[in-house]
Protein backbone atom coordinates (compact mmCIF):
# COMPACT_ATOMS: atom_id res chain seq x y z
CA UNK A 1 0.00 0.00 0.00
CA UNK A 2 1.58 3.43 -1.06
CA UNK A 3 0.62 6.89 -1.20
CA UNK A 4 -3.13 6.02 -1.63
CA UNK A 5 -6.02 8.80 -0.91
CA UNK A 6 -6.93 6.58 2.08
CA UNK A 7 -3.00 7.02 3.42
CA UNK A 8 -3.95 10.85 3.26
CA UNK A 9 -6.87 10.83 4.75
CA UNK A 10 -5.79 8.85 7.73
CA UNK A 11 -2.97 11.42 7.82
CA UNK A 12 -4.87 14.75 7.66
CA UNK A 13 -6.70 12.88 10.39
CA UNK A 14 -4.06 12.37 12.22
CA UNK A 15 -2.39 15.76 11.95
CA UNK A 16 -5.67 17.24 12.87
CA UNK A 17 -6.45 15.30 16.25
CA UNK A 18 -2.40 16.13 16.90
CA UNK A 19 -3.39 19.72 16.44
CA UNK A 20 -6.53 19.72 18.73
CA UNK A 21 -5.03 18.24 21.35
CA UNK A 22 -1.97 20.90 20.97
CA UNK A 23 -4.54 23.60 21.09
CA UNK A 24 -6.56 22.52 23.87
CA UNK A 25 -3.69 21.61 26.04
CA UNK A 26 -1.91 25.84 24.81
CA UNK A 27 -5.04 27.38 25.52
CA UNK A 28 -6.05 25.12 29.12
CA UNK A 29 -2.63 25.88 30.60
CA UNK A 30 -2.52 24.31 34.38
CA UNK A 31 -6.33 23.64 33.87
CA UNK A 32 -5.95 21.24 31.25
CA UNK A 33 -8.16 18.32 30.29
CA UNK A 34 -4.97 16.29 29.39
CA UNK A 35 -3.86 16.56 33.05
CA UNK A 36 -5.09 12.95 34.15
CA UNK A 37 -3.83 12.12 30.99
CA UNK A 38 -0.59 13.42 32.04
CA UNK A 39 -0.35 12.31 35.28
CA UNK A 40 -1.02 8.78 34.37
CA UNK A 41 1.80 9.12 32.59
CA UNK A 42 3.83 10.45 34.53
CA UNK A 43 3.14 7.39 37.15
CA UNK A 44 3.83 4.72 34.40
CA UNK A 45 6.95 6.22 33.38
CA UNK A 46 8.39 7.39 36.35
CA UNK A 47 8.32 4.57 37.91
CA UNK A 48 9.86 2.88 34.72
CA UNK A 49 12.27 5.21 34.70
CA UNK A 50 12.84 4.77 38.58
CA UNK A 51 13.89 1.38 37.47
CA UNK A 52 15.95 1.98 34.99
CA UNK A 53 17.92 4.70 36.42
CA UNK A 54 19.19 2.33 38.92
CA UNK A 55 19.86 0.01 36.27
CA UNK A 56 21.74 2.30 34.31
CA UNK A 57 23.69 4.39 37.13
CA UNK A 58 26.40 1.73 37.66
CA UNK A 59 27.09 1.05 33.78
CA UNK A 60 27.43 5.15 33.73
CA UNK A 61 29.76 5.41 36.68
CA UNK A 62 31.64 2.63 34.87
CA UNK A 63 32.44 4.09 31.83
CA UNK A 64 32.75 7.95 34.09
CA UNK A 65 35.85 5.97 36.06
CA UNK A 66 37.08 4.97 32.62
CA UNK A 67 37.68 8.43 31.61
CA UNK A 68 38.54 10.00 35.11
CA UNK A 69 41.16 6.78 35.82
CA UNK A 70 44.25 9.14 34.34
CA UNK A 71 43.65 11.51 36.31
CA UNK A 72 42.67 9.35 39.87
CA UNK A 73 46.16 8.65 40.55
CA UNK A 74 47.09 12.37 41.21
CA UNK A 75 43.53 12.75 42.81
CA UNK A 76 44.82 9.67 45.35
CA UNK A 77 47.53 11.97 45.81
CA UNK A 78 45.72 14.85 46.73
CA UNK A 79 43.61 13.63 49.07
CA UNK A 80 46.23 11.55 51.49
CA UNK A 81 47.36 15.18 51.77
CA UNK A 82 44.41 16.83 52.28
CA UNK A 83 43.43 13.50 54.77
CA UNK A 84 46.79 14.68 56.81
CA UNK A 85 45.49 18.21 56.81
CA UNK A 86 42.18 17.29 57.89
CA UNK A 87 43.47 15.24 60.69
CA UNK A 88 45.51 18.30 62.12
CA UNK A 89 42.67 20.80 61.47
CA UNK A 90 39.76 18.34 63.39
CA UNK A 91 41.99 18.86 67.21
CA UNK A 92 41.64 22.35 66.41
CA UNK A 93 38.07 22.33 65.30
CA UNK A 94 36.83 20.84 68.32
CA UNK A 95 37.76 24.09 70.13
CA UNK A 96 36.10 26.09 67.93
CA UNK A 97 32.79 23.76 67.59
CA UNK A 98 32.43 24.61 71.07
CA UNK A 99 32.71 28.00 70.61
CA UNK A 100 30.59 28.24 67.53
CA UNK A 101 27.44 26.73 68.99
CA UNK A 102 27.28 28.78 71.48
CA UNK A 103 27.20 32.27 68.96
CA UNK A 104 24.85 30.24 67.00
CA UNK A 105 22.71 29.93 69.89
CA UNK A 106 23.16 33.27 70.36
CA UNK A 107 22.04 34.79 66.95
CA UNK A 108 19.79 32.02 66.76
CA UNK A 109 20.28 32.12 62.68
CA UNK A 110 21.42 29.02 62.02
CA UNK A 111 17.75 27.56 62.64
CA UNK A 112 16.02 30.75 60.89
CA UNK A 113 18.40 30.46 57.67
CA UNK A 114 17.72 26.88 57.05
CA UNK A 115 15.52 25.17 54.81
CA UNK A 116 13.53 21.83 54.81
CA UNK A 117 15.02 20.32 52.00
CA UNK A 118 14.03 16.47 51.15
CA UNK A 119 17.14 14.92 48.82
CA UNK A 120 16.04 12.87 45.53
CA UNK A 121 18.05 11.65 42.75
CA UNK A 122 18.02 12.86 39.30
CA UNK A 123 16.50 9.46 36.69
CA UNK A 124 15.70 11.02 33.70
CA UNK A 125 16.43 14.00 31.12
CA UNK A 126 14.78 16.00 28.71
CA UNK A 127 16.42 17.69 25.90
CA UNK A 128 15.48 15.81 22.74
CA UNK A 129 12.95 15.46 21.46
CA UNK A 130 11.85 18.85 22.66
CA UNK A 131 13.41 21.88 23.22
CA UNK A 132 13.13 22.27 27.52
CA UNK A 133 15.87 21.60 29.60
CA UNK A 134 13.94 19.37 32.44
CA UNK A 135 14.99 16.16 34.71
CA UNK A 136 12.75 13.86 36.47
CA UNK A 137 13.59 13.15 40.52
CA UNK A 138 12.85 10.38 42.16
CA UNK A 139 10.97 12.06 45.27
CA UNK A 140 7.39 13.24 44.79
CA UNK A 141 3.88 14.01 46.73
CA UNK A 142 4.53 10.92 49.18
CA UNK A 143 8.06 12.99 50.28
CA UNK A 144 6.06 15.96 50.62
CA UNK A 145 6.77 17.52 46.92
CA UNK A 146 4.35 20.22 45.70
CA UNK A 147 4.00 21.96 42.43
CA UNK A 148 6.07 25.30 42.45
CA UNK A 149 8.84 24.10 44.90
CA UNK A 150 12.49 25.60 44.73
CA UNK A 151 15.08 22.82 43.91
CA UNK A 152 18.53 23.22 44.80
CA UNK A 153 21.98 21.73 45.11
CA UNK A 154 25.00 21.72 47.32
CA UNK A 155 26.33 24.31 44.59
CA UNK A 156 23.06 26.38 44.24
CA UNK A 157 19.82 26.64 42.51
CA UNK A 158 18.87 24.49 39.88
CA UNK A 159 14.92 24.99 38.95
CA UNK A 160 11.52 24.34 40.24
CA UNK A 161 9.09 21.66 40.36
CA UNK A 162 6.44 21.94 37.41
CA UNK A 163 4.53 18.45 37.74
CA UNK A 164 4.17 15.93 40.77
CA UNK A 165 2.98 12.11 40.49
CA UNK A 166 3.25 9.89 43.66
CA UNK A 167 6.90 9.15 43.71
CA UNK A 168 8.53 11.56 41.09
CA UNK A 169 8.34 14.79 39.94
CA UNK A 170 9.64 17.11 36.73
CA UNK A 171 11.88 19.63 37.51
CA UNK A 172 12.20 22.78 34.74
CA UNK A 173 15.56 23.47 34.95
CA UNK A 174 17.48 27.45 35.09
CA UNK A 175 18.67 26.78 31.88
CA UNK A 176 15.01 26.39 30.24
CA UNK A 177 14.49 29.25 28.14
CA UNK A 178 11.18 29.25 28.89
CA UNK A 179 12.04 29.39 33.11
CA UNK A 180 12.43 33.13 34.82
CA UNK A 181 13.95 33.66 38.17
CA UNK A 182 13.91 36.78 39.91
CA UNK A 183 17.60 37.29 41.28
CA UNK A 184 20.10 40.04 43.26
CA UNK A 185 23.25 41.42 43.10
CA UNK A 186 24.70 40.34 46.21
CA UNK A 187 26.66 43.58 46.20
CA UNK A 188 24.46 46.64 45.70
CA UNK A 189 21.51 44.45 46.14
CA UNK A 190 19.92 45.38 42.70
CA UNK A 191 17.57 43.41 41.32
CA UNK A 192 16.63 41.52 38.12
CA UNK A 193 15.56 38.39 35.92
CA UNK A 194 17.26 35.56 35.22
CA UNK A 195 16.50 33.30 31.44
CA UNK A 196 18.24 30.15 30.44
CA UNK A 197 19.15 29.98 26.98
CA UNK A 198 19.37 26.56 26.41
CA UNK A 199 22.74 25.58 25.46
CA UNK A 200 22.85 23.01 27.70
CA UNK A 201 22.84 25.09 30.92
CA UNK A 202 26.12 26.50 30.96
CA UNK A 203 25.56 30.01 30.84
CA UNK A 204 22.32 32.10 31.69
CA UNK A 205 20.63 35.32 31.03
CA UNK A 206 20.71 37.90 33.46
CA UNK A 207 18.56 40.71 33.04
CA UNK A 208 19.34 43.81 35.39
CA UNK A 209 16.05 46.00 35.42
CA UNK A 210 18.21 49.31 36.54
CA UNK A 211 20.00 50.22 33.17
CA UNK A 212 21.96 52.74 35.76
CA UNK A 213 23.60 50.57 38.03
CA UNK A 214 26.50 49.25 37.48
CA UNK A 215 27.28 45.82 36.49
CA UNK A 216 31.06 44.12 36.11
CA UNK A 217 31.78 40.28 35.61
CA UNK A 218 32.65 38.32 39.13
CA UNK A 219 29.42 39.64 40.80
CA UNK A 220 27.38 37.25 42.54
CA UNK A 221 23.70 36.31 42.28
CA UNK A 222 21.45 34.87 44.40
CA UNK A 223 17.85 34.16 44.45
CA UNK A 224 15.47 37.38 45.02
CA UNK A 225 11.94 35.24 46.11
CA UNK A 226 8.75 35.47 45.41
CA UNK A 227 5.43 35.59 46.92
CA UNK A 228 5.56 33.00 49.67
CA UNK A 229 8.32 31.48 48.74
CA UNK A 230 6.90 29.99 45.91
CA UNK A 231 8.57 28.63 43.22
CA UNK A 232 11.97 30.67 44.31
CA UNK A 233 12.77 30.68 48.26
CA UNK A 234 15.13 34.06 48.16
CA UNK A 235 19.10 33.60 49.15
CA UNK A 236 19.86 30.58 46.98
CA UNK A 237 22.98 31.40 45.11
CA UNK A 238 22.44 31.22 41.48
CA UNK A 239 25.76 32.43 39.62
CA UNK A 240 28.23 34.11 39.23
CA UNK A 241 28.35 37.30 35.81
CA UNK A 242 30.75 35.73 33.43
CA UNK A 243 30.49 39.09 30.73
CA UNK A 244 28.27 41.82 30.15
CA UNK A 245 26.94 42.80 26.92
CA UNK A 246 26.93 46.03 25.62
CA UNK A 247 23.19 47.40 25.61
CA UNK A 248 23.24 51.22 24.63
CA UNK A 249 20.08 53.17 24.86
CA UNK A 250 18.04 50.05 26.23
CA UNK A 251 16.07 50.13 29.52
CA UNK A 252 17.69 46.72 31.02
CA UNK A 253 20.98 45.54 30.91
CA UNK A 254 21.94 42.34 30.17
CA UNK A 255 24.90 40.04 31.41
CA UNK A 256 25.49 35.96 30.75
CA UNK A 257 26.39 34.65 34.89
CA UNK A 258 27.52 31.04 34.54
CA UNK A 259 25.54 28.99 37.58
CA UNK A 260 26.96 27.81 40.43
CA UNK A 261 25.14 24.22 40.11
CA UNK A 262 26.51 22.36 36.91
CA UNK A 263 23.23 22.15 35.01
CA UNK A 264 24.74 19.60 32.90
CA UNK A 265 25.59 16.80 34.92
CA UNK A 266 22.86 16.76 37.66
CA UNK A 267 22.68 14.05 39.67
CA UNK A 268 21.97 14.75 43.44
CA UNK A 269 19.50 17.23 44.40
CA UNK A 270 17.14 18.60 46.80
CA UNK A 271 13.81 19.73 46.65
CA UNK A 272 12.87 23.02 49.48
CA UNK A 273 9.69 21.79 51.93
CA UNK A 274 10.03 24.70 53.74
CA UNK A 275 11.33 27.49 53.74
CA UNK A 276 13.03 29.80 56.20
CA UNK A 277 11.39 32.60 58.12
CA UNK A 278 13.59 35.10 57.08
CA UNK A 279 15.43 35.96 54.36
CA UNK A 280 19.10 34.61 54.88
CA UNK A 281 20.52 36.62 52.69
CA UNK A 282 23.91 36.20 50.89
CA UNK A 283 24.55 33.81 53.95
CA UNK A 284 24.06 30.59 51.74
CA UNK A 285 26.80 31.42 49.28
CA UNK A 286 29.25 29.01 48.50
CA UNK A 287 32.58 29.63 50.65
CA UNK A 288 34.72 30.13 47.56
CA UNK A 289 32.24 32.72 46.52
CA UNK A 290 32.28 34.16 49.48
CA UNK A 291 35.83 35.47 49.69
CA UNK A 292 36.02 36.25 45.95
CA UNK A 293 36.12 40.30 45.76
CA UNK B 1 2.60 -4.78 19.73
CA UNK B 2 6.52 -4.76 18.85
CA UNK B 3 6.37 -1.74 17.71
CA UNK B 4 4.95 -0.55 20.91
CA UNK B 5 7.61 -1.84 23.00
CA UNK B 6 10.57 -0.93 20.58
CA UNK B 7 8.78 2.84 21.02
CA UNK B 8 8.52 2.37 24.75
CA UNK B 9 12.26 1.35 25.08
CA UNK B 10 13.39 4.30 22.89
CA UNK B 11 11.75 6.72 24.98
CA UNK B 12 13.05 5.12 28.30
CA UNK B 13 16.49 4.96 26.76
CA UNK B 14 16.42 8.23 25.30
CA UNK B 15 15.63 9.97 28.83
CA UNK B 16 17.46 7.95 31.07
CA UNK B 17 20.95 7.71 29.38
CA UNK B 18 20.85 9.81 25.80
CA UNK B 19 19.89 12.96 26.93
CA UNK B 20 22.14 12.81 30.60
CA UNK B 21 25.16 12.49 28.44
CA UNK B 22 26.75 16.13 28.53
CA UNK B 23 27.63 16.22 24.47
CA UNK B 24 29.93 18.94 22.90
CA UNK B 25 27.67 21.60 20.50
CA UNK B 26 24.83 21.41 22.72
CA UNK B 27 22.74 19.07 21.64
CA UNK B 28 21.86 15.15 21.15
CA UNK B 29 20.81 12.17 19.06
CA UNK B 30 16.80 11.45 19.15
CA UNK B 31 16.37 7.78 19.11
CA UNK B 32 12.50 7.76 18.99
CA UNK B 33 12.57 9.79 16.08
CA UNK B 34 14.90 6.79 14.37
CA UNK B 35 12.91 4.43 15.96
CA UNK B 36 9.69 5.67 14.10
CA UNK B 37 11.45 6.04 10.84
CA UNK B 38 12.80 2.67 11.31
CA UNK B 39 9.19 1.18 11.88
CA UNK B 40 7.89 3.07 9.39
CA UNK B 41 10.30 2.06 6.58
CA UNK B 42 9.16 -1.34 6.91
CA UNK B 43 5.44 -0.60 7.52
CA UNK B 44 4.19 1.49 5.04
CA UNK B 45 2.70 5.09 5.22
CA UNK B 46 -0.64 4.47 7.32
CA UNK B 47 0.96 2.13 10.06
CA UNK B 48 3.83 4.81 9.76
CA UNK B 49 1.77 7.54 10.60
CA UNK B 50 -0.52 5.93 13.16
CA UNK B 51 2.49 4.35 15.17
CA UNK B 52 4.25 8.11 14.58
CA UNK B 53 0.96 9.26 16.09
CA UNK B 54 1.20 7.17 19.24
CA UNK B 55 4.93 7.83 19.75
CA UNK B 56 4.31 11.20 19.52
CA UNK B 57 1.47 10.97 21.97
CA UNK B 58 3.73 9.05 24.52
CA UNK B 59 7.05 11.24 24.08
CA UNK B 60 4.49 14.35 25.15
CA UNK B 61 3.28 12.62 27.86
CA UNK B 62 6.28 10.44 29.28
CA UNK B 63 7.77 12.45 32.26
CA UNK B 64 10.14 15.04 31.95
CA UNK B 65 8.30 17.32 29.71
CA UNK B 66 7.35 20.53 29.95
CA UNK B 67 6.12 21.46 26.40
CA UNK B 68 2.47 21.51 25.19
CA UNK B 69 0.83 17.90 24.11
CA UNK B 70 0.66 17.37 20.87
CA UNK B 71 3.35 19.03 19.50
CA UNK B 72 5.68 15.66 18.77
CA UNK B 73 2.51 13.64 18.02
CA UNK B 74 1.91 15.90 14.81
CA UNK B 75 5.44 15.78 14.34
CA UNK B 76 6.02 12.22 14.24
CA UNK B 77 2.35 11.06 12.75
CA UNK B 78 4.02 13.62 9.61
CA UNK B 79 7.43 11.95 9.91
CA UNK B 80 5.75 8.41 10.23
CA UNK B 81 3.71 9.09 7.16
CA UNK B 82 7.09 10.53 5.18
CA UNK B 83 9.54 7.11 6.14
CA UNK B 84 6.63 4.64 4.85
CA UNK B 85 5.98 6.56 2.12
CA UNK B 86 9.64 6.81 1.26
CA UNK B 87 11.71 9.42 -0.64
CA UNK B 88 13.52 7.53 -3.85
CA UNK B 89 14.90 4.87 -1.42
CA UNK B 90 15.48 4.17 1.85
CA UNK B 91 18.86 6.33 2.84
CA UNK B 92 17.76 9.60 1.51
CA UNK B 93 14.27 9.07 3.17
CA UNK B 94 15.93 8.58 6.41
CA UNK B 95 18.10 11.64 5.90
CA UNK B 96 15.15 13.96 5.12
CA UNK B 97 13.18 12.50 8.22
CA UNK B 98 16.45 13.60 10.43
CA UNK B 99 16.57 16.82 9.38
CA UNK B 100 12.51 17.76 8.91
CA UNK B 101 11.46 16.62 12.35
CA UNK B 102 13.27 18.91 14.09
CA UNK B 103 12.29 21.65 12.04
CA UNK B 104 8.21 20.74 12.49
CA UNK B 105 8.63 20.76 15.54
CA UNK B 106 10.30 23.94 15.91
CA UNK B 107 7.92 25.30 13.65
CA UNK B 108 4.83 24.51 15.96
CA UNK B 109 6.56 25.56 18.73
CA UNK B 110 7.17 29.20 17.17
CA UNK B 111 3.24 28.93 15.96
CA UNK B 112 1.99 28.60 19.53
CA UNK B 113 5.12 31.16 20.87
CA UNK B 114 6.83 28.69 23.03
CA UNK B 115 9.76 31.11 23.91
CA UNK B 116 12.38 28.29 23.89
CA UNK B 117 12.36 28.46 20.24
CA UNK B 118 14.72 31.01 19.35
CA UNK B 119 16.98 31.95 15.96
CA UNK B 120 20.34 30.80 18.13
CA UNK B 121 18.55 27.41 18.66
CA UNK B 122 17.82 26.57 15.05
CA UNK B 123 21.47 27.67 14.58
CA UNK B 124 23.52 26.37 16.97
CA UNK B 125 21.70 23.06 18.57
CA UNK B 126 18.98 21.65 16.03
CA UNK B 127 22.31 21.17 13.72
CA UNK B 128 24.33 19.41 16.05
CA UNK B 129 21.25 17.27 17.03
CA UNK B 130 20.96 16.27 13.27
CA UNK B 131 24.03 15.41 12.98
CA UNK B 132 24.24 13.03 16.15
CA UNK B 133 20.90 11.65 14.70
CA UNK B 134 22.36 10.73 11.61
CA UNK B 135 25.74 9.83 12.97
CA UNK B 136 23.39 7.11 14.93
CA UNK B 137 20.88 6.65 12.28
CA UNK B 138 22.64 3.07 10.51
CA UNK B 139 22.94 1.08 13.61
CA UNK B 140 19.61 2.33 14.87
CA UNK B 141 17.10 2.11 11.87
CA UNK B 142 18.73 -1.14 11.11
CA UNK B 143 18.35 -2.83 14.64
CA UNK B 144 14.83 -1.45 14.72
CA UNK B 145 13.90 -3.08 10.81
CA UNK B 146 15.66 -6.45 11.98
CA UNK B 147 14.56 -7.07 15.34
CA UNK B 148 10.86 -5.43 13.78
CA UNK B 149 11.10 -8.33 10.80
CA UNK B 150 12.27 -11.29 12.77
CA UNK B 151 10.22 -10.76 15.53
CA UNK B 152 6.63 -9.92 12.95
CA UNK B 153 7.51 -13.34 11.38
Amino acid sequence: MRDTRRARLILGLLLTAALVILTVDHRTGVGSPLEPLRAGGSWLFGTAERFGASVVRPVGEFFGMLADAPRAHEQIKRLEADNARLRRDLVTSQLDRRRSTQLERMLGLASLGRYTVVPANVVARRGHPGFEDAVEIDAGADDGVRRDMTVLNGQGLVGRVVQVSATTSTVVLLSDPASAAGARLVDGDEIGVVNGVGDGGRLVRFRLLDSTASLSPGLRLVSFGSHKGTPYVPGVPIGVIERVEATPGELTRIAYARPYADLTALDVVGVVVGGPRRDPRGALLPDEARTQP
Amino acid sequence: MIAALTVVAAILLQVTVVNRVPLPGGGGPDLVLLAVVGLALTRGPVTGAVIGFCAGLLTDLAPPTAHVAGQYAFVFAAVGFLAGRGVRGMVPTVVVCVLVAPLLAAAIGGLIGDPRVTPDVLVRSLPASAVYTLLLAPPTVWLVTRVHRRYRA
